[in-house]
């Protein structure tokens, strides 16, 4: 790639965005056909293009005008864009003759393209102006399909609780300014701005932060929103897992100097604990396949913002964009997830316990290994614990129950080559980041120690709850795991009665 | 004495005095209104009022209309867009309207109500300034007396149907989110990490264990249930008398809450129909349904009944009369009373519903006929046919004949048409499987099951590399159910699943080929036998293989049955068919539907393996089937999305086979470009040009977002039991099954009953199905795909929670939000006999003649002369 001067690049990033917005905007006009969305889902790849030239060309941290640019800020434009235009690919097929087809497509530009302006924003005020442009869109994408009493149900209690949130935010910013004078993020955060803050203060804005970040994060107690989006067609699901629960993790990290080392960080890890294992709950009871995605979703964002809590930026960074692909291919894919007829695979024979306790000796190893490498801090002790369970699980599911020397090779050939994917692509992340991210000061070890029983209390939980089935304690965890992954009565329609009314209007083009 | 203890002993005195009809026999009689649901990984289709045939289809049209406001007759719109079409003749509205005017009374001139009726059958609607205009007004006076004789018949409801929830909506939609909750917790098929506790107890015992402890309740709700009868029937019988349900209601009763969710009650009616440990799931589901009703209800107890009296609109009758019949207001008031209330009567008796019924039957009619010249102007054009080359059997499934038509055109081939699962009534089983599939239709049992073997020492290498690729998929699925590893399964498989997410999304067919491929050749799959024979006569009620004498009396009734008994062509080629798409839940629903929706390719390796056997063709020329010993039987597979002809067994071919073979080789390719342009040209589409008919066809097929691979049977409208010359040469659009049948063969009617009484039954329930999923897409069909759900690795639910879908999604049968694509027409069954032939069957088969008498199928038929009669 030649390499471009900022300002140019910013002209075309720009530029490409506009044209866009106005594409979207053009293809809402019914006289436009319909084979226009091809050359939509070309003109929405631009911007994308040229923030990934931006990523190739970038040096260091720049601040231009209203503008954070450094490699973080092109790389979150870019992935959100990305997801952008996936997404939008998809649906050209998938909903073809809805009949909000077109609004869709001009709403996943809105929202992807001002969620990557906020990302790139280093002024305060565009910062939450286009987040709350981002959440105000998704709220009506929620709620696109008018006719269905179910999903205006969704849309006006998410569109409640985000208020809320962008309200949290919004106040903090504004109370920020109150002290500072400024509405630039970078210089409100230099240090000579923090000291001169009163600690009040700085717990009050935390707070409001947090808030501000656990509600699009659908931490307990706000699941409930994100549990009965799922009315929600399946592409809009998927950029909603994919791009915007996660914002939280990347507005902490903007905030870090900030947040790091406040009350309000304690407060956080206690809140994203309880929602990791109300995650991990949801989706081990509950049976509908895009419902379990949502448990997997608040426990996955209750990592996140763990290791936010933790101080682990980077880390949070990392685990948010690969968890938002991982979640938008699954959500993309929820037409698989009937069991296929020759049924689960079973596994026929006991593995020897030779072969058993190799996976918890490896596991332990690993995980003892990594902590002594990576040379300690509280979060690489969750990270070194979560690594070496995996790998004694994984291990015992791929190599121990194998049965011959192929599939035995297999296994060992795709566990290697996970590893050595998972570590090449941690320290690309970290070449790349470690200028854009700060690296905080980390909570006390018995502080971590907690949240680690808890995790392995969640681990066992299942086990234990098979192997005691008639006791009344687990029942009645069981069904109040059951009650936190349901919705409101309201959310549940027996029929989806709208279509009647679609036959009586519809069917007849004159 | 506790509540629950009074009321058990309120039961057991009801139950001395006086005789009580048992429970079990009420909800076994009260099922008639379901149909029973299998899960969607095998849909096949499923005709929803099986058991209402006894009713006529009007009757029980009015019955769902009055009881869940579920309208069975096609919307206005989807008339008025058929008129608009031309696929509603005018002379056959007319003529419908004058046998609905012959045989009903009134007390106006004829004229009158002629005119009357002609204008209101344009479906126009009264506009809203008449209805507003004073005049209407004052041109009612004077009638409020009036009244419809509306029959006092009010459908029984659900208690809970009359109460209001203080959080909005009636009691009844709460307790369908608890029912529905505990349903799909109980039939979860192992998708849960943590299943429900105590589930293999059964599902009452389950529940009555667990809902005193269930937070979703208040705490009074969770005490009033906590000393509940232990037993499901028992139960059942103390909810009803708690809520004061006479003895005479009680089938209607349980009618009314089984129609609140068929679709879970028609899951837990299939499962207690599939093993003998679970027989009385209904009754338990009852059960929990009606305690829990009794539960949420029981603060509002006694519910006042509030029937909601139908108020008949006095003015917008009138309306009528002076926007449809040709009145005045002037003319209007002259009249007497007495007249003004013959009008009246009159125009509620013509109603929307009797309007609608014309339509359709108009509709039917206007097909009818022109199905039927095409048929007869055919009998004309005979061209003589050279002996064939090749021999094909396709399944019955109307998506064979646009591909039967190509292909004869291609070459001097002759096709056949019969029931996809060939008279075999076997389940299948796959290498290495430990899954079996009753490969026939729906209503009937398997009787052999026919497994794949292989060599001992290639099965060991095939099972560890099928081993190795599900337990990767096996780790991935435990994974994401275990605490700490699902916290790092998206930083471990993310950058798999994003190479695939980009590479599905950009090259949709090239990604899906890739992976197949892929697939394919590491598992390598080895060349398979099948275990045709069976070891010893076994007791069992599902043999292994077929004895000697099955073997032969299958293959000769098929052959009989397709008509095939001389004149075989030196290659006979058995043609099974499956389809192909990617990320579709409902993938089986495109698949065979004789084979219990799945490809009917296994049934046709069987038969023509069998056909192949030596001891098989001698006993055969004993009965007077002679196959020459240069025939050859191959079998191979219709693709019906990319629509291609895959060959799955090819035994070793004679000269003049091997002839024929090279000569279908050569003909394929342009059958399938045909074919498929035929069949994408049907499909909504964003391209305005089409380059490549069969690059389209197979990214249908392999692209993940794709939400109409293909239109299945969708329009289908006929099935056509006759000789294939009748219908050479005809476009009959894909829309007609086509069943081969010769009745000079056939002196005793048997086979014509078994096509009727098979292949027929199953083109009538595809039928249904599609109708009903088209008339009440929310109610018998399953709504939009995009906003479904999986739940419990059975089926599908609507948004966060709903009823178990049953039917085919609403892109099954629309074009789009505004188009309907599938046209609801009750089949109509076309054989090819003389008039004594039909006659015969009616009267021998009452299960068929009840279907045409009632109207769940329309008949006709061409007698040997070539006349085409309406029955
Ligand atoms: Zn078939």
């Amino acid at each position: 790639m030649v390499s471009a001067s900022i300002p140019v690049i910013l002209t075309l990033f720009f530029a490409a965005l506009l044209l866009s917005g106005l594409s979207g905007l053009v293809f809402l006009h019914k006289r436009v056909p319909l084979g226009y969305v091809r050359v939509h889902i070309g003109i929405i790849s631009l911007p994308a293009f040229v923030s990934l030239a931006a990523l190739l060309n970038i040096k260091g941290n720049d601040h231009v005008g209203l503008l954070h640019l450094d490699f973080l800020a092109w790389f979150m434009a870019f992935f959100v864009l990305m997801i952008g235009i996936v997404i939008q690919r998809f649906s050209v097929r998938y909903l073809l003759g809805d009949g909000s087809y077109r609004k869709y497509f001009a709403l996943f530009t809105f929202i992807a393209g001002a969620a990557s302006v906020a990302w790139l924003s280093d002024d305060l005020r565009l910062l939450v102006g286009c987040w709350g442009i981002t959440l105000a869109g998704l709220t009506i994408l929620i709620g696109l399909n008018r006719e269905w009493k179910v999903t205006r149900t969704a849309a006006r209690r998410s569109g409640r609780v985000f208020a809320i949130s962008w309200l949290a935010i919004l106040a903090a910013t504004i109370w920020l300014f109150q002290i500072t004078g400024s509405w630039n993020l970078s210089s409100v955060l230099s240090n000579d701005h923090l000291t001169h803050m009163d600690s009040w203060e700085k717990t009050g804005i935390n707070l409001l932060l947090v808030l501000g970040v656990i509600i699009p994060a659908a931490q307990w107690p706000f699941q409930n929103w994100l549990i009965e989006s799922v009315v929600a067609p399946t592409p809009v699901s998927a950029i909603m897992h994919a791009g915007i629960v996660n914002a939280g993790g990347m507005i902490l990290t903007r905030f870090s100097p900030l947040f790091n080392g406040d009350i309000a960080q304690l407060f956080l890890l206690i809140l994203s604990s309880i929602s990791v294992i109300v995650g991990i709950g949801i989706s081990l009871v509950q049976v509908d396949y895009k419902r379990q995605l949502v448990g997997s979703t608040i426990s996955q964002m209750g990592f996140m913002l763990i290791q936010c809590a933790l101080g682990a930026y980077l880390a949070a960074i990392i685990h948010l964009v690969l968890h938002g692909l991982f979640k938008a291919t699954l959500f993309l894919q929820a037409g698989s997830a009937l069991p296929r007829r020759e049924g689960a695979s079973q596994v026929s024979q006991k593995p020897s316990s030779l072969w058993v306790l190799t996976g918890y000796v490896l596991g332990l190893l690993a995980g003892g290994a990594y902590w002594m490498l990576v040379s300690g801090g509280a979060y690489q002790f969750v990270n070194a614990f979560v690594l070496g369970w995996s790998l004694s699980f994984s291990w015992t599911t791929l190599i121990a129950f194998s049965r011959g020397r192929i599939d035995r090779a297999v296994g060992l050939f795709f566990l290697g080559g996970s590893v050595i994917v998972y570590f090449l692509i941690h320290s690309l992340f970290k070449d790349w980041l470690h200028t854009a991210v700060y690296q905080g000061v980390q909570l006390p070890m018995p502080l971590v120690l907690i949240v680690v029983c808890l995790l392995i209390l969640a681990s066992v939980m299942g086990t234990l709850a098979a192997r005691y089935p008639s006791s009344a304690l687990f029942a009645v965890l069981y069904l109040w795991l059951v009650k936190l992954g349901e919705g409101q009565a309201k959310s549940t329609e027996s029929h989806p009665s709208y279509l009647k009314q679609y036959l009586s209007e519809g069917g007849y083009r004159s | 004495m506790s509540m629950t203890s009074t009321l058990l002993k309120q039961v057991n005195e009801q139950k001395n005095a006086s005789k009580v009809t048992d429970i079990k026999a009420l909800v076994n009689e009260a099922s008639r209104v379901i149909a029973p649901l299998g899960p969607l990984s095998a849909f096949a289709a499923r005709h929803p009022w099986e058991r209402m045939e006894e009713q006529t289809f009007d009757e029980v049209a009015d019955w769902l209309r009055n009881t869940r406001n579920v309208e069975l007759y096609p919307s206005t719109s989807m008339i008025l867009s058929a008129k608009s079409r031309g696929e509603i003749d005018e002379v056959f509205l007319e003529m419908s309207l004058q046998r609905w005017l012959n045989s009903s009374s009134f007390n106006i001139p004829r004229k009158a109500a002629e005119c009357f009726c002609r204008y209101s059958l344009e479906m126009d609607e009264v506009p809203d300034n008449l209805l507003a205009s004073p005049e209407l007004e004052k041109s009612v006076k004077g009638l409020g007396s009036w009244k419809a004789d509306a029959s006092g018949h009010f459908p029984i409801q659900p208690l809970s149907m009359y109460k209001e929830h203080k959080a909005g909506g009636n009691v009844a939609s709460l307790l369908d989110h608890h029912v529905i909750k505990w349903c799909k917790l109980y039939l979860d098929d192992s998708q849960a990490g943590w299943s429900m506790p105590k589930r293999d107890e059964g599902f009452y015992r389950s529940w009555q264990r667990l809902i005193q402890h269930d937070p979703a309740l208040s705490r009074d709700q969770r005490r009033s249930l906590r000393n509940w009868p232990q037993k499901a029937d028992m139960a059942l019988e103390v909810a009803l008398s708690a809520l004061k349900i006479p003895q005479s209601e009680i089938q209607t009763y349980l009618e009314g809450h089984l129609l609140s969710l068929p679709g879970w009650a028609g899951m837990m009616l299939w499962r207690s129909q599939q093993s003998q440990h679970e027989r009385s799931l209904l009754l338990e589901y009852l059960a929990v349904r009606i305690s829990m009703e009794w539960a949420l209800l029981k603060p509002y107890l006694p519910v006042q009944k509030k029937y909601l009296e139908k108020k008949v609109q006095i003015d917008s009758l009138v309306a009528a009369w002076i926007h449809c019949g040709g009145l005045t207001f002037k003319k209007w008031l002259k009249m007497s009373i007495d007249q003004q209330k013959e009008y009246l009567t009159f125009a509620y008796t013509f109603n929307e519903r009797v309007r609608k019924q014309l339509c359709l039957e108009a509709w039917e009619q206007t097909y009818a006929d022109q199905l039927s010249h095409k048929i007869v102007s055919n009998q004309h054009v005979h061209n003589e046919t050279k002996p064939a080359l090749a021999q094909f059997a396709f399944c019955i499934d109307v998506r064979s004949e646009p591909f039967r038509r190509y292909l004869e055109k291609e070459g001097p081939f002759e096709t056949l048409g019969v029931a996809g699962f060939f008279g075999l009534p076997i389940e299948t089983c796959e290498l290495d499987s430990h899954h079996t599939h009753p490969s026939l239709p729906v209503m009937h049992k398997p009787q052999h099951r026919i497994e794949e073997n292989s060599d001992e020492n290639e099965l060991k290498q095939y099972q560890q590399r099928k081993q190795a690729v599900e337990s990767l998929s096996y780790t991935f699925k435990t994974m994401k159910q275990q605490a700490l590893p699902s916290l790092l399964l998206p930083e471990v498989s993310g950058p798999w699943l994003t190479i695939q997410m980009l590479a599905r999304s950009f090259l949709p067919r090239k990604a899906g080929q890739l992976l197949h491929s892929l697939r394919d050749s590491w598992l390598r799959k080895p060349d398979t036998n099948l275990s045709l024979h069976s070891a010893e006569e076994t007791e069992s009620e599902v043999s292994l293989g077929f004895s000697d004498e099955d073997q032969v009396k299958y293959v000769r009734q098929t052959l009989k049955m397709m008509g095939l008994i001389k004149n075989f062509a030196p290659l006979v080629v058995i043609c099974g068919h499956g389809s192909k798409s990617t990320n579709n839940p409902y993938a089986a629903s495109l698949d065979c539907g004789a084979c219990g929706g799945a490809s009917g390719a296994f049934n046709a390796r069987v038969l023509a393996a069998l056909c192949n056997l030596p001891k098989v063709r001698k006993a055969l020329s004993d009965k007077g089937i002679d196959i020459p010993e240069e025939t050859v039987f191959a079998a191979a597979e219709h693709n019906t999305t990319v629509n291609e002809l895959k060959w799955l067994y090819v035994p070793e071919l004679s000269k003049s086979a091997q002839e024929a073979f090279d000569c279908i080789e050569e003909a394929l390719p342009k059958v399938s470009q045909q074919a498929n342009a035929d069949s994408i040209s049907q499909l909504p589409t964003i391209k305005t040009r089409l380059k490549d008919p069969m690059a389209e066809a197979h990214r249908l097929a392999e692209d993940w977002s794709e939400i109409r691979p293909e239109w299945g049977l969708a329009r289908n409208a006929a099935f056509i039991i006759g000789e294939r010359q009748l219908t050479q040469n005809c476009n009959l659009e894909g829309r007609a099954f086509l069943h081969n049948y010769n009745w000079k063969q056939d002196p005793d009617g048997q086979i014509l009953a078994s096509i009727i009484a098979g292949p027929g039954t199953v083109a009538q329930w595809i039928n249904l199905q599609y109708y009903a999923s088209t008339v009440a897409p929310h109610f018998y069909g399953s709504g939009n795909k995009a906003t479904q759900t999986v739940t419990a690795g059975l089926g599908v639910m609507q948004g966060a929670a709903s009823d178990l879908l049953t039917g085919l999604p609403w892109q099954s049968v629309m074009a789009s939000d505004e188009e309907a694509y599938h046209a609801p027409l009750r089949l109509l069954i076309v054989i090819q006999a003389p008039r004594e032939y039909v006659e015969r069957l009616l009267d021998s088969d009452k299960v068929f003649s009840q279907k045409v008498q009632n109207g769940w199928v329309k008949l006709a038929t061409v007698d040997p002369k070539g006349h085409w009669e309406n029955w």
